[in-house]
């Protein structure tokens, strides 16, 4: 006989998947973003959205991607309320200012940090889920609403642009 | 620098990142995350057994599209489309106000909005939307495409078609919740025009 879940297995399977699925989640959206407040900030809500459709979001065939989708999402409205936009000329320091908990934000590698904030944001977000929540080409392309192919597009170039960005004496002795 | 170098390089500068925030919190947050969005008022929900007579009466329309009631002077085009569910009013200006009082009828309201010259895209699955690939905008043009105000008791959003920028639409969804007063919670945003998304 098939039992409901009640409120309070639904809410200890949700805690389960938030402490196994938070970090990776906010280092996705901390590479989409590039600013560790906003990003966690961005996170947390998702969570909380993810937890008020917990029914749905559980069922999901990758509930990770579903918030960091919904974090990102979230992102576009919020910046829009607060008219927060992060010049990327800006975003090493951005990086380095301690974070509004008081944490240190200097755990990120600046110099990465900024080469992700020159890709565009359908690259970064690319990124973020195939490298940081290790989705595969077809999950990560059903999640963004695109072609499999536009992925592998978006991801090479990606690679080849970061690539170029973080191996810029590789470069100047190729050209020697 | 290879791929897989590359690569781990990407998730080791951000390997160190932890979430902090309880779970607890996090919980207790979706009240708050609710409360910040837009909500069309519980009253609509005294409307479903009237609603269902309306929606009864207007699938008898030859096309299978709702009948449109209209307004105006006699003569003129239709310039309301109205269900049980919702309402799309389009004003002599351009304006459209959409009325929403219950997640129903999500292609026939898109197709409503799309002959109204509006690219988009209406989803009441209760799913983020997947299809449309987020369009940030700034804050002021954001309030020039569409804006909120209260309507005899139901939040009426009224959109400008014409300050849309090119290949610009609109998405509008619903995300599964409801508020404990029993309201629901509607969600716009902007969006690039493409085939799978605004058609």
């Amino acid at each position: 006989m098939r039992r409901r879940k009640g409120v309070g297995t639904h809410q200890l399977d949700f805690a389960e998947f938030y402490r196994g699925a938070a970090d990776e989640c906010l280092r996705a959206v901390l590479v989409s973003t590039g600013d560790q407040d906003t990003a966690r900030e961005l996170v947390d809500e998702a969570f909380a959205r993810a937890w008020a459709s917990w029914r749905t979001v559980s069922k999901h065939p990758a509930p990770k991607a579903w918030v960091v989708r919904t974090a990102l999402n979230a992102g576009i409205s919020r910046w829009r309320r607060r008219r927060r936009e992060i010049p990327v000329s800006d975003l090493t320091e951005v990086t380095r200012l301690p974070t509004a908990s008081g944490e240190s934000a200097d755990l990120v590698d600046p110099q990465i940090m900024a080469a992700l904030m020159r890709l565009p944001a359908r690259q970064r977000e690319v990124v973020a889920l195939r490298l940081i929540l290790d989705l595969d080409t077809a999950r990560t392309a059903e999640v963004l609403g695109i072609a499999p192919g536009t992925v592998m597009a978006h991801l090479g170039r990606a690679m080849a642009a970061l690539r170029h960005d973080l191996q810029p004496e590789l470069h100047q002795e190729h050209r020697s | 620098m290879n791929d897989d170098k590359l690569s781990s390089m990407v998730c080791e500068s951000v390997a160190s990142i932890r979430s902090s925030t309880p779970v607890d919190q996090i919980i207790s947050r979706g009240h708050a995350v609710r409360a910040r969005r837009r909500r069309v008022p519980a009253a609509a929900a005294a409307l479903v057994v009237a609603g269902g007579a309306a929606l009864a009466v207007t699938t008898f329309a030859p096309s299978g599209q709702p009948a449109p009631t209209a307004a105006g002077k006699a003569g003129s085009l239709p310039a309301v489309v109205r269900l049980a569910a919702w309402t799309v009013a389009k004003q002599a200006n351009g304006d459209i106000n959409v009325t929403i009082r219950q997640f129903q009828h999500p292609a026939q309201l898109q197709a409503t909005l799309r002959a109204d010259g509006l690219p988009a895209h209406v989803s009441f699955s209760g799913n983020p939307v997947t299809v449309c690939q987020p369009r940030s905008v700034s804050p002021n043009l954001a309030m020039g495409i569409y804006r909120f105000f209260d309507g005899n008791g139901s939040d009426v959003l009224t959109i400008d078609p014409s300050v849309l920028p090119s290949g610009v639409g609109l998405s509008i969804s619903d995300d599964d919740q409801r508020l404990p007063s029993g309201s629901f919670v509607v969600t716009i945003g902007t969006v690039y025009t493409s085939r799978q998304c605004t058609g």
